[in-house]
């Protein structure tokens, strides 16, 4: 790494004060400069119509090449955007936002305006200040791009298929002697491509041949991956074949291990043991594949036959829609074998969505019989009691000859053949609670990491309300047997599914350069888990790479920092290795931390876990944010202008108040907004700076947090939040209003909500009155 | 003549009349593409007169539930206005499943007493005799239909309107009007009639 | 087009009955408008709505196809009606007929016993559809000699002279089934104002109407009250059923709602005649409605 090696002795900064879209018109640019060789002490100041022409540009990249400068201080538009123009290499860059959040959401010419872009342009320089050049860590040996593909099943396959195809060396790891999975026993598959009316042919015999027909891959059956160690680039894994053992390093690992059935016994009164001829889907496609369309009971000929699609809240998370596609494949099957058959589906809900429309429609069509109603009961002799809410009363129909049940698929986040690892029961509970680690520890009786020890508030009440007390946890052992701090297990959230960012990131998980797909992640089909192997392919290429150049993978793609440690000072209070979101710290075994840095997101969760603040990046650091903290110049309270601090999220909230400039909506003039990786990254020592410094209200803007949540760090909001309820009591005790602390959830397209709520928080700040601290 | 009703169940719902319908009835085939949306009993002029909406009675038809759907009224409430049809998201002639569904329940005898089909007697008694409809005729037969008393009833009833009819030529008073060969078009109904039985029975 | 364009006319029973004004009126226009109307030799009954019900589905359907034959017999021409259930039985049998090929052979099986077969592919259409597809309002236009100026009329369409066929393809797709504009477009070629009466094509209550007037009164009275609402001066309508229910049921309706209602409903060939100078009695055939179209007769040309 030449350029971001490049050590720099002495700061020479530059600030260069573009004029462009409007800003000199609205701001007063000559007293700006001022500002820049007067009190901000840099001589080197100078302005332009537009710094992102070709002759803006070429005059910033002479100064750096002629060694004048190496940080640039570009006060312009949002640091979102004109990234590709001002990159000068060889230089730091630093952005002032001057358009989007000052002269486009504030009225031109106005002293606040004015004082407004003062402050910008103190904290870029203020910025400056503490911002060193990130380095590159000491690298871990790589293993190459040799991938590890667990699961043999039709999403196992194409993973495997897809990652030779693009150049890598591939071991597909199978627990049974088989490969093929559940894909082996679909008589047909459901329709992929257009017209997306007939069941397809079952091609799975092909994609084994294939991969069994591929050098670059070694198939692996009754195996297990009984250990794994490291992190991308470099994991350790041991596989156990036939009870020996093989290590084996390898850059990434795709995990395919699929689903299970839903046991159908579960679905309360639909009959299901009463009568061999009231069967599970699942049982069903044995029937379809046999071609003997016959009762299990007495061997006649299936006539008239009920599909169930029970509107089961229990069974809903495992169907997803794709058991009720499945069902009208088979009602079209069936049909198709016996063309004279009376065929009913009876659903609640029938999720036929996209182009499984068409699908439904053909079924229609074809004369299979669509009854919207509850089923109350299924008896014996197959009477189907069905409220049907069209004619408006229960009716019993009977004259059936087989009843199907649609149950759905259960994902294997665990292997259900192994017996519970001893301990990261909590990493299977469905939670993203940022204390669940600590209290089911506590709960599981972990002598080590009993809540005293841990920092966590009283909250054992809170546990069972939580579920977070491990009795929610998945049975079985874990898949790869992780050898974490924070546990053996891939992280799960709701019902078992293995957690990722289900919009922005859905192959990630919690587990950096392990990437999940197929029906573990979600219920999907044969053709939907082929497309989701190759995403999670793509994204394993992606870790390997990352992890080669040692960068930071998604969202802070290419970083090159990463968080240090000053074990010097450290208390061993394990916060950092608890709370990372990405179990990227580990505890040696003097009770100290060690980064695995090829794991680290970059998120600075642990930054802002860390009580004695000895966590820091070279570029993000807590003093930085505290000298631009307290670069605002903060008016005395006769001013009568009250200064709000805002957090803001890089990911959704800091673009959300950009698009509020964009769209042209007027921010109240006393907000002064930094942004930050997460606000997992805010340590609460900023707060006090903030309050001490005389602002009158902070505000942390951060993304949806729960179990749907979109925190691009999965818990950095949800975090925040909770040590946030901390300050609050600490506010109290100073005799502080709890409301000066606030945290809100924005989203990315929320440009005017967010407006409104600062808008809104200014003037409750102003009803609360002024920061009793103010000029101490 | 139809293939004979399934022979109804203990059970008031009788699958075996869904796929009776499907089979038999004019449109029963399209059935299955309803989605209950219910365009079709918004769409209807007198749909809140009858016991049960088009929406409905294809829904009781899915059930099974062959009484019910043969003596409701909603098959002789049916104006023939076409509006369900046309506007049926899904294409389904609902229109001609009510009309069949009425001739249906003629034949199985689930409406002689009907009004309804009392008039369709009349019409086609007037229609197989002469070729044509006299209006007059067909009126004054389905009056008497319902009973001596009820026809002098209505007829006293509809005086004036017959009067006016008379007065302003458009009531014929002398023989009805006749085709001229009709033997022809009796030999042609009657081959049709003996059609239709033959391949009810084949079906059997 | 030709400047004669021949039909096999169906005038259906109503002709000779309730409907008699439709039948001299259309036969008085056509020649003027350019359609030579030759009467479909011992034409009968088209089934209406209720003959499947009376006589069963194919007995019905050989009704439809008898006439069918018998328009064979008389040439390769079109077979046109100006009344909307013979248009609808008849164009629909003559379509399920052509495209099934089993009730083909069963219709001519039927039609065999009376030395008559039909395996043409003639078409069936319906007066309205040909006046706006084949005639065109400029044709109308040129033969107005007594533009009806100052006359109000309400355009009630009904139901089947639009539904099920009018949009489609072997319907001449000449006009919508919610809205359409065909009756408006004579109303305004022939001079008069065609007023905005929304409920152009709600039903009147059809052959119920006749059975069971109690059930749909209700109907006609609202019918009414738009036209009256719409300061109709008269209501016209191409439908020999919806003419006789929404004329002849005021009295019962005033009587049963409380209403006064006294509107004149004629066809729109009678209004056509009118505007073409046509003699009032002879030709439009006004004398026969009982409700008289008094401000339409006077406008007439003596």
């Amino acid at each position: 790494m030449p350029d971001g090696g490049t050590m720099v002795i002495e700061k020479k900064s530059g600030i260069y004060l573009c004029e462009g879209c409007g800003i000199a018109d609205a701001i007063d640019v000559d007293a700006l400069e001022a500002l820049a060789t007067g009190d901000l002490k840099t001589p080197h100041c100078k302005r332009h119509a537009a710094y992102c022409s070709a002759e803006g540009v070429a005059e910033i990249a002479a100064d750096v090449k002629n060694g004048d400068v190496n940080q640039v201080l570009i006060a312009a538009c949002s640091p979102r955007v004109m990234t590709d123009r001002f990159n000068f290499p060889g230089a730091q860059i630093i952005r002032a936002n001057m358009r989007e959040q000052v002269i486009w959401s504030h009225p031109p010419g106005e002293e606040d305006t004015n004082m407004l872009a003062a402050d910008q342009l103190r904290i870029a320089v203020a910025q400056a200040g503490q911002f060193s050049p990130p380095e590159p860590h000491a690298e871990a040996e790589v293993a190459g791009a040799l991938l590890l593909v667990v699961g043999g099943g039709v999403t196992g396959l194409t993973a495997a298929l897809e990652a030779a195809h693009t150049g890598a060396e591939v071991i597909l790891v199978e627990k049974t002697d088989t490969l093929g999975g559940w894909t082996r026993k679909w008589s047909r598959l459901l329709p992929e491509r257009p017209p997306y009316r007939d069941p397809q042919p079952n091609d799975i015999a092909d994609l084994i041949a294939a991969v069994e027909g591929d050098k670059a891959i070694t198939v692996m059956t009754n195996t297990l991956v009984t250990s794994t160690a490291g992190g991308p680039g470099a994991f350790d894994v041991t596989l156990t074949q036939n009870g020996k053992n093989q290590s084996q390093s390898v850059g990434a690992i795709v995990v395919a291990t699929g689903w299970r059935p839903y046991d159908p016994s579960l679905l309360e009164g639909l009959g299901y043991g009463a009568s061999p001829d009231v069967v599970s889907d699942i049982e069903f496609e044995e029937i379809l594949s046999s071609g003997e369309m016959k009762r299990k009971s007495n061997g006649d000929a299936l006539n008239t036959v009920a599909f169930i699609i029970s509107g089961d809240s229990d069974r809903m998370p495992y169907s997803s829609g794709l058991s009720d596609r499945i069902v009208i494949k088979q009602a079209l099957q069936l049909l198709e074998a016996v063309p004279e058959a009376m065929i009913y589906v009876m659903h609640e809900d029938l999720r036929a969505h996209g182009m499984a429309e068409e699908f439904y429609r053909q079924a229609q069509e074809a004369g299979i019989i669509f009854q919207n109603g509850v089923v109350k009961s299924v008896g014996a002799d197959l009477t189907i009691t069905l409220e049907d809410r069209l004619i408006g009363e229960d009716v019993p129909m009977s004259g059936f000859d087989m009843v199907v049940l649609s149950t759905g698929m259960v994902p294997n986040s665990t292997n259900v053949d192994l017996e519970p690892a001893a301990k990261g029961a909590d990493q299977l509970v469905d939670d993203v609670n940022p204390l669940a680690a600590l209290l089911a520890a506590a709960k599981a009786g972990d002598g080590e990491e009993k809540a005293e020890e841990a920092p966590a508030p009283d909250t054992s009440e809170e546990a069972d309300q939580d579920g977070a007390n491990g009795e929610a946890a998945m049975p079985g052992g874990p898949i790869l047997n992780l050898q974490y701090r924070q546990g053996p297990h891939l992280p799960v959230l709701a019902n078992g599914y293995a957690d990722s960012h289900f919009i922005c990131f859905p192959y990630e998980t919690r587990r950096t350069g392990i990437y999940t797909c197929g029906p573990v992640r979600r219920a999907m089909s044969v053709a939907e888990a082929r497309q989701d192997a190759q995403g999670a392919v793509l994204k394993a290429f992606q870790a390997m790479r990352a992890a080669d150049k040692a960068v930071s993978v998604h969202p802070r793609v290419g970083d090159l920092s990463y968080p240090e440690f000053g074990l010097d000072i450290c208390t061993k209070c394990r916060r950092c290795t608890v709370e990372c979101p990405f179990g990227a710290i580990d505890e040696m075994e003097d009770g100290y931390p060690v980064l695995n840095p090829t794991r680290c997101r970059r998120c600075g969760t642990c930054m802002g876990a860390c009580p004695v603040r000895t966590i820091n990046f070279k570029n993000y650091n807590i003093s930085m944010i505290t000298d631009m903290i307290k670069a605002v110049d903060v008016p005395d309270e006769f001013a009568e202008k009250p200064r709000i601090l805002v957090f803001a999220c890089e990911n959704d909230a800091y673009p959300a108040l950009d698009m509020a400039g964009i769209n042209r909506h007027q921010l109240t003039p006393y907000v002064r907004i930094l942004p930050v990786r997460c606000l997992g990254s805010v340590s609460a020592t900023w707060v006090s700076t903030a309050l001490e410094s005389g602002y009158d209200g902070i505000m942390l803007l951060g993304c949806k947090s729960g179990d749907d949540y979109q925190c691009h760090f999965v818990k950095g909001s949800a975090i925040a939040q909770e040590r946030m309820e901390s300050v609050g009591a600490t506010l109290e005790s100073m005799m502080l209003e709890k409301e000066r602390v606030r945290t809100e959830e924005v989203s990315i397209a929320d440009s005017a909500r967010v407006t409104a709520l600062l808008n809104d928080y200014a003037d409750e700040i102003k009803a609360i009155g002024y920061n009793p601290f103010k000029g101490f | 003549m139809t293939a004979a009703l399934p022979e109804t169940a203990e059970n008031r719902y009788d699958l075996g009349f869904a796929r009776w319908v499907r089979d038999n009835v004019e449109g029963g085939d399209k059935l299955s593409l309803c989605m209950q949306c219910g365009a079709c009993s918004g769409s209807c002029p007198i749909g809140t007169q009858m016991d049960h909406g088009p929406r409905k009675i294809i829904a009781m038809i899915r059930a099974g539930m062959k009484d019910e759907v043969l003596s409701s009224n909603t098959l002789w409430n049916c104006t023939s206005c076409y509006r369900c049809t046309v506007r049926c998201p899904r294409g389904i002639p609902v229109t001609s499943i009510i009309q069949d569904l009425a001739a249906k329940a003629v034949e199985f005898g689930y409406a002689d007493k009907k009004e309804n089909a009392l008039f369709a007697k009349s019409f086609w008694w007037s229609t197989s005799a002469f070729g044509r409809t006299d209006e007059r005729l067909v009126t004054a037969r389905y009056y008497f239909s319902l009973g001596f008393l009820e026809g002098i009833r209505r007829g006293l009833a509809n005086l004036k309107i017959a009067l006016g009819m008379v007065r302003t030529g458009r009531m014929h008073l002398g023989m009805p009007h006749k085709i001229k060969d009709i033997k022809g078009l009796t030999a042609i109904l009657a081959r049709a009639a003996e059609i239709e039985a033959e391949e009810a029975n084949d079906e059997l | 087009m030709s400047s004669k364009m021949k039909f096999s006319y169906y005038p259906g029973c109503s002709s000779q009955g309730s409907a008699k004004h439709l039948d001299e009126s259309l036969r008085a226009i056509a020649p003027k408008i350019g359609i030579e109307l030759e009467e479909l030799d011992d034409w009968n009954c088209c089934g209406a709505s209720v003959g499947h019900i009376g006589g069963g589905s194919l007995p019905n359907t050989a009704l439809t196809g008898r006439n069918l034959a018998k328009a064979q017999q008389q040439g390769k021409q079109d077979v046109v009606t100006g009344c909307a259930a013979c248009y609808l039985n008849t164009h629909a049998g003559n379509e399920k007929i052509k495209s099934d090929v089993k009730l083909r052979r069963q219709v001519n099986d039927a039609l065999s016993a009376a030395d008559l077969s039909y395996d043409d592919d003639l078409q069936v259409r319906h007066m309205c559809e040909v006046i706006v597809n084949d005639v065109g309002m400029d044709k109308i236009r040129e033969q107005v000699t007594n533009p009806l100026t100052g006359l109000k009329v309400a355009g009630y369409v009904g139901c089947q002279t639009v539904r099920p066929f009018s949009s489609t393809d072997g319907g001449g797709n000449y006009d919508t089934y919610e809205d359409p504009d065909f009756l408006n477009d004579f109303t305004e070629a022939c001079g008069a104002e065609a007023v905005d009466f929304n409920l152009k094509t709600s039903c009147c209550g059809g052959s119920v109407a006749v059975m069971s007037p109690d059930r749909t009164l209700h109907l006609i009275r609202d019918i009414l009250q738009a036209a009256e609402d719409a300061e109709a001066d008269v209501i016209t309508t191409p439908c020999p059923l919806c003419q006789t229910n929404v004329e002849m049921y005021q009295d019962a309706i005033n009587k049963k709602f409380g209403t006064k209602f006294n509107i004149p409903v004629i066809f729109y060939s009678q209004l056509m005649a009118v505007a073409f100078g046509m003699d009032p009695d002879k030709d439009a055939a006004l004398k026969r409605n009982t409700i008289r179209a008094r401000k339409l007769e006077k406008l007439a040309k003596k």
